[in-house]
């Protein structure tokens, strides 16, 4: 069924680090191999006070703490990068290129002269957007389909499966160089890239989700009293089944943002004159051993680091929070 | 699940806020940095040959490094470092210098008929491929029809394309090429569609190499990757792919002096990356030839000119743009010179290129030192008052919308950039930028819409002017198909009959100091009055060469060192 | 369990076959391939021939037929570029791939196992804490990243060759392979440290293991061969699927290293629009990620009988 079969007892552990992996690993992103294995088993959520247990349990992990602290601060410099940048992030100042940071451009210039500041704010204002826009696509297409596959089951479920399985098979990055090369670059392009890859993990933790949920008395007695499949899915199992989706979701974000800095970087991304980060990384290459030239590369990694850091501790934090056996396993 | 409505909101909020606050104040981000000087001057000298000293004995290994070819065999050898090693292996009619004149090769002489038309090489008797072979006149004939041949896939056999029976032979109308007689072995006669007197340059490209008997078709890949030649040196096994080629010295070599080199070792290193490992290489000992990144040109010619170790010369190239020259806003001279005349050519070669290419004031380049005329193009430098002038004169008035078309993956993404800019700011205008793979990019220009300015770079084939002046501008390389698209070279669409007649004339021409005339009149005609294409960037190349343990070290007319000159000091 | 091998074999055949369509049409619905590299400019005459030649004149679905006729054959087309054999040139770097993804999994395996047990067997510890700070941290940087950073910093230092493979320096196999290996491996060690350590709590909670210590064996033998035995099962999984990618090309990290193996080829393919390399490296890495992914199930289902019924 699964690429990684279910590990049964162990299961947690595997469920654990697996999504994050990827956030990662831009080289081996296909995280979701294994992830369906844990949850058919996850307890329902929805009460105010399994929240509040869950923000107690979150809040006393630290590093968490400092992720939600990093993601917060990201969205901020995406709501406010116009007023954040000192100076138009695409103006370029050929008298001044390449200049290391001083009081002026705190990040130094670029080969263009462009303020690396401003350009790595506008960085993030693209990671949030790209991450947030492809990271909901991928859950809208994931959750039809792997609602449809475990409700209805048979056909359908062996359809959707094969289908997942098939995309499974391509490494994420070398998927998304496919479609970018096949629909030119582009934001768009990028997002629908990592849209096409990146449905099928979401899609096979919704089957497991329905599957479980499918048999349950309070669907069974929804089921006697004539209510029609859509009713179903849409009020009795999507409620049920969707918060660990959406955890994994938005630990997805990370994924995406490193997914995108890599096509950049390799040059199938985003268009040159966008300053974003793996765009940057890639101009800077030619200058990595350069002396006096370390800013060109090193804020835009560092930028990069600090994101995907931030998402994976905010993702470590919501999965111990949600599922406390992980911890120390008492 | 807060979650997640917390990230839909962001994502709104975002595009609503960047809307609202567009347009905020941010400082203006221009001139110098605070207590700087004034801007050095642009470029950098370049140096004079290294004069050749007498004297050598057989010894040495060279060592550099180079980027894959596409093929060291000559029938599709295209780029410089297929060029390098080509020309060691072989050795064609005639051989350059890296002045571009040309000298004997395999011929001894040559001579035209009356009206060009027809050309006599003369051959050295007796000089033999690396595997005994003779070359003879034959193997010349054999070099071309393999390439010229059809499916022989070469993408540079229409170089020969002047030759009779070219047509017939790469449609596979025939299988020989009428044109070539080999019938004394000593003696190749070749008969051209058309005269020209410059033809004997053309065999200067490694397609007109000669050929044994064992090469077989252009499809045996024994072949391919060990070329069997005539040159001064030989494959020491085959071509290793992306990992290294090695040559060493052929004994037997009469075609010429011998070489000195025992070996050279062609370390074959990333295009990305590829100039930055050549230069560590240089610095720590791995290589005896090397480029360099460019923000390292000015403080490595600072430590290795003194010692003697550094190479920096013009050559054979132009970066242009192809301007719209019957399309709006661009088909009229003072709107092409308005727009010209707005570019700082300066403030980019010192600012993006960091000195490594200089401002283009020609189109044919400096490496022609016969025809090299500085500044024909008076519009080729920064004057806004003037270009304003123009512009109002043209009706190229601000918000006037002008396309920039380039190549990607070519390293022309920040140059371009900074030329969007300064016509944005200068003259006000509504700039279409635009990246596109290199294919799409040629569909663009071929098309009869093309219009504004669209980049591409010209270096001639073999040694002549007219390889810049009549593919690029006559009316002849439009080659217009049915649905108006240009198959030949000539982009522009510039057809002005007294050129014609004036390129035709050249070509004609057998004096060279009066043929040289003649390519500088058509120069002064379509760049200087016309600017019919708008130079932009001249090729200068730099390079760190290890003279203290070799002598004889210069570099060649396609960016190589001379490798049959070098010997081991 | 035969039923189970032969289910699993026919969803890998599927699986295989659809990823070649699918590659198949968007490598090669690229448009075309010829005139496409540099400041090449190749008269239109010249590119219709090459189309010719290599058979692009032909309706698509004809093309694909063709394609899968050769693949099974084993022939894999000429390179558009410089007309060699594909089949040669994947032949070529294959190795170097395979050599770069097993060093790497020797590496984050042996980090990983061994940080993980510590981490399980003093849990608490300041050596547990460290483990889970630095494989949390290790996690969240891109590979990209941490290339970049090992070759800015130590190519040319020590063993690390400043230009790999030059006829001066001909550094062995093993002295190349170290830094790309290293670059890979530092994000799998972290997972397998977490992995192990997680499995290790699991297991040493087992009624078995109670029941050695009791009987008297020793804590060495207990952690060593009881415990370990049985808590490094989902360690091998990991790694075996973990080492189907990285035979596919880990691209990006080949190419900063330029390391010659099958991501690097990729690489270089898509900067000059080589179609039938591209395909074929990418049909190459989905064959391999998913015949491993199947090896490692079947080997599951024979250590873990639950599985089968599922």
């Amino acid at each position: 069924m699964s690429s990684l079969p279910p590990t049964s007892g162990e299961s947690e552990a595997v469920g654990t680090s697996d999504p994050v992996r990827s956030s990662g690993s831009a080289d081996s992103a296909r995280s979701a191999s294994a992830v369906d294995a844990k949850l058919p088993k996850r307890r329902r959520s929805g009460s105010p006070g399994q929240f509040r247990d869950i923000w107690n349990r979150y809040r006393r992990n630290k590093l968490a703490l400092v992720g939600t602290f990093i993601v917060g601060l990201l969205v901020f410099l995406a709501i406010f990068e116009p007023i954040l940048t000192p100076f138009d992030p695409f103006e370029q100042n050929l008298l001044n290129t390449t200049a290391p940071p001083d009081s002026r451009h705190f990040f130094g210039t670029d080969v263009l002269g462009r303020d690396m500041f401003s350009a790595i704010i506008y960085g993030a204002k693209l990671a949030v957007i790209v991450g947030v826009v492809t990271v909901l696509m991928s859950l809208l297409v994931g959750v039809v389909f792997g609602a449809i596959a475990g409700f209805r089951g048979k056909f359908w479920d062996t359809l959707i499966m094969r289908l997942t399985d098939i995309f499974l098979a391509f490494p994420l990055i070398i998927g998304a160089i496919l479609v970018v090369r096949t629909f030119g670059a582009g934001i768009t392009p990028v997002i629908i890239a990592l849209v096409v890859f990146g449905w099928a993990t979401t899609a096979r933790l919704m089957r497991g989700q329905t599957l479980a949920l499918r048999e349950s008395e309070y669907v069974e007695a929804a089921r006697s009293i004539g209510a029609s499949d859509g009713r179903i899915i849409l009020r009795h199992i999507m409620p049920n089944a969707i918060a660990p989706v959406l955890v994994y979701a938005f630990t997805n974000i990370g994924v995406v943002v490193v997914a995108m800095a890599s096509l950049s970087f390799l040059g199938v991304g985003v268009p040159a004159n966008v300053p974003e980060w793996g765009r940057m990384l890639s101009q800077a290459y030619g200058f990595i051993k350069v002396p006096g030239q370390s800013h060109l590369w090193a804020f835009p990694a560092l930028a990069i680091c600090i994101t995907t850091l931030g998402f994976a501790f905010v993702a470590d934090g919501l999965r111990d929070a949600l599922d406390p056996k992980l911890r120390g396993g008492n | 699940m807060t979650r997640s409505k917390a990230g839909l909101a962001a994502v709104a909020v975002t595009a609503a806020a960047s809307l609202v606050l567009a347009g905020c104040a941010q400082q203006s981000n221009s001139g110098p940095p605070a207590g700087s000087g004034a801007q050095p001057a642009v470029g950098f000298p370049e140096t004079p040959p290294n004069p050749e000293v007498p004297g050598g004995k057989p010894g040495g290994v060279f060592r550099l490094g180079i980027t894959e070819p596409t093929a060291i065999d000559p029938y599709n050898t295209q780029e410089s470092e297929g060029q390098g090693v080509e020309d060691s292996l072989f050795t064609g009619l005639l051989e350059v210098t890296p002045d571009g004149e040309p000298v004997p090769g395999v011929a001894t002489d040559w001579s035209p008929n009356d009206t060009c038309d027809t050309w006599t090489f003369n051959l050295k008797p007796g000089t033999k491929f690396h595997n005994g072979e003779i070359v003879d006149a034959a193997a010349f004939k054999r070099g071309w029809e393999r390439a010229s041949i059809k499916d022989s896939g070469s993408e540079v056999s229409y170089h020969l394309d002047v030759i009779k029976g070219y047509d017939e032979i790469s449609s596979g109308a025939a299988t020989e090429m009428s044109g070539v007689n080999a019938s004394n072995p000593n003696q190749l006669v070749v008969t051209l569609k058309n005269a020209d007197c410059e033809f004997p340059l053309r065999t200067i490209h490694p397609v007109a190499a000669p050929m044994p008997v064992a090469a077989g078709p252009t499809s045996n890949t024994a072949f391919n990757d060990a070329p069997i030649g005539n040159g001064p040196f030989k494959m020491d096994g085959k071509w290793n792919h992306d990992q290294g080629i090695r040559l060493v010295r052929f004994d037997d070599y009469t075609a010429g002096p011998k070489a000195f080199l025992d070996a050279i070792e062609f370390t074959i290193v990333s295009p990305s990356n590829g100039v930055q490992l050549e230069y560590d290489g240089f610095v720590n000992g791995t290589f005896d030839w090397a480029r360099m990144p460019a923000p390292l040109i000015a403080q490595n010619r600072s430590t290795y000119e003194p010692q003697g170790k550094w190479i920096s010369r013009k050559t054979n190239a132009t970066n242009y743009f192809v301007t719209g020259d019957t399309t709006a806003p661009l088909n009229s001279v003072d709107a092409r010179k308005a727009v010209s005349m707005a570019i700082d050519r300066n403030a980019i070669a010192q600012g993006v290129f960091k000195g490594a290419q200089v401002p283009a004031t020609s189109m044919i380049p400096a490496a022609f030192r016969d025809v090299y005329q500085e500044g024909v193009c008076d519009a080729c430098t920064f004057n806004l008052d003037e270009a304003k002038k123009l512009a109002e004169k043209a009706g190229l008035k601000p918000g006037t919308e002008i396309n920039l078309f380039y190549n990607t993956g070519a390293g022309h993404e920040e140059w371009t950039a900074a030329v969007r800019q300064q016509l944005e700011k200068n003259l006000g205008l509504v700039v279409k930028y635009s990246g596109v793979p290199f294919n799409d990019h040629l569909n663009n220009l071929e098309a009869p819409t093309m219009s504004g300015l669209n980049r591409l770079a010209w270096s001639a084939d073999y040694p002549t002017p007219g390889n810049f002046m009549i593919p690029l501008m006559a009316t002849s390389s439009m080659k217009l198909d049915a649905q108006g698209n240009v198959k030949g070279n000539n982009y522009s669409r510039y057809s002005n009959p007294e050129f014609d007649a004036l390129v035709l004339k050249a070509s004609a021409t057998k004096d060279e100091a009066e043929r040289s005339k003649l390519w500088q009149q058509a120069e002064q005609m379509s760049i200087g009055r016309d600017l019919a294409l708008m130079p932009m960037f001249q090729r200068q190349q730099f390079r760190l060469v290890a003279t203290d343990r070799f002598a004889n070290i210069n570099m060649d007319f396609s960016e190589n060192p001379t490798f049959d000159k070098i010997f081991l000091k | 369990m035969g039923k189970f091998i032969l289910r699993r074999v026919g969803q890998a055949v599927i699986v295989v076959l659809a990823a070649i369509l699918l590659v198949y049409v968007a490598t090669y619905a690229l448009g075309d391939p010829f005139a496409s590299t540099g400041d090449r400019q190749v008269p239109p005459e010249i590119a219709a021939q090459n189309r010719a030649i290599f058979g692009l004149d032909q309706p698509l679905p004809i093309q694909y037929i063709n394609y899968i006729g050769n693949l099974v054959t084993g022939d894999l087309g000429l390179d558009f570029d410089q007309r060699r054999p594909v089949i040669d040139m994947l032949g070529a770097v294959v190795p170097n791939t395979a050599r770069l993804a097993l060093v790497a999994i020797l590496i984050d395996v042996a980090i990983g196992v061994i940080a993980g047990i510590i981490a399980a067997v003093k849990r608490y510890s300041f050596a547990d804490v460290l483990v889970t700070v630095v494989s949390t941290v290790a996690i969240g940087v891109p590979t990209f990243v941490i290339g970049l950073g090992l070759l800015a910093f130590l190519s040319g230092v020590g063993p690390f060759p400043v230009v790999p493979r030059s006829f001066t320096d001909q550094v062995p196999w093993y002295q190349e392979v170290l830094l790309p290996a290293f670059a890979l491996a530092i994000i799998d060690a972290a997972f397998v440290a977490r992995l192990m350590r997680g499995s290790m709590l699991e297991v040493l909670r087992a009624d078995y293991i109670r029941t050695a210590r009791a009987k008297g064996v020793s804590e060495r033998r207990v952690i060593g061969v009881h415990a370990l035995r049985n808590s490094i099962i989902p360690v091998v999984t990991y790694v075996g699927v973990s080492l189907g990618t990285l035979l596919g090309g880990a691209i990006i990290t080949e190419a900063i290293f330029q390391y010659d193996g099958v991501g690097y080829l990729l690489f270089r393919a898509i900067g000059s629009n080589n179609a039938p390399v591209i395909s074929a490296v990418i049909v190459f890495g989905v064959i391999a990620y998913t015949v491993l992914s199947l090896i490692v199930d079947i080997l599951y289902a024979f250590l873990d009988p639950r599985i089968r019924l599922n």
